[in-house]
């Protein structure tokens, strides 16, 4: 049984202002492939995590990871009570 | 390996949007599938009729189903954006495991489908006591058509929507930065 692999995919393609079409067509990619991998229908293989990864320019923990994600600012500026 | 003109050629027919409004939601989807496979039967039926039958009308009901058949069976390939049709190498590593998980569970259901028409016929032959000879080929066109046509409908029902892009046309600004 496949492990559910959580992504912050969604998140930063927001921030950067990049379409899944763009982003599809930068790692080689059906764009509808993006879309599955954010709504967590589809995990991507290593190759194909690198390659978001990498043009992200980030890690790929940054962007996968087997834990379920924080939000962004409670990463950044911490959750107050 | 490197795609050839007609792979380019068929990735672009597959992927084209046009028609999209028709399949663009599940319920549609479902009503498209449901209406290929009504549109197979009674072609497949209407077929048999005009090889076994002694009149003309149903090689005219083929004819009339021919066309609709050949716009539903397009329609549901630009659903899947050409799963099914597609070489390997023009599809990428999602659609090439959606792909295998198609062909399993067709394979599976049309089994299942084959049990029931040899227990059907089985029952039959032994209930009335009729020689089965006769259905043989009809029922083994039948089961050629549904073993042939199960993994598009499969294809088609397993679809997901499109989500919409809010990022629309920008999506070239600030890619890697």
């Amino acid at each position: 049984m496949s492990e559910q692999v959580h992504n912050r995919l969604a998140v930063v393609r927001a921030e950067r202002k990049v379409s899944r079409q763009a982003l599809a067509e930068a790692v080689g990619v059906h764009y509808q492939t993006i879309g599955y991998i954010e709504r967590g229908q589809y995990n991507p293989g290593l190759d194909l995590a690198l390659k978001v990864a990498r043009f992200f320019g980030l890690p790929v923990e940054a962007l996968f990871s087997l834990e379920p994600f924080q939000p962004l600012t409670d990463e950044v500026y911490g959750r107050k009570q | 390996m490197t795609a050839t003109r007609y792979d380019r050629r068929m990735y672009a027919v597959m992927n084209d949007r046009r028609a999209a409004a028709v399949y663009a939601t599940v319920t549609r989807r479902r009503v498209l599938v449901g209406a290929h496979v009504v549109l197979t039967v009674a072609g497949v039926a209407a077929w048999i009729g005009t090889v076994f039958g002694p009149g003309y009308g149903p090689a005219i009901v083929v004819a009339v189903l021919l066309l609709p058949w050949v716009l539903l069976t397009g329609m549901l390939n630009g659903s899947t954006r050409g799963l099914l049709e597609l070489r390997g190498r023009m599809l990428d590593e999602r659609q090439l495991v959606e792909r295998d998980q198609v062909r399993a569970l067709a394979h599976r259901i049309t089994l299942w489908l084959l049990v029931a028409v040899v227990v059907a016929a089985g029952s039959y032959g032994v209930l009335t006591d009729e020689p089965l000879r006769a259905a043989v080929t009809p029922v083994l066109v039948g089961v050629l058509a549904a073993h042939w046509m199960m993994p598009l409908w499969v294809a088609g029902l397993r679809v997901k929507d499109d989500l919409v892009d809010d990022m629309g046309d920008i999506g070239e600004v600030g890619a890697g930065a």
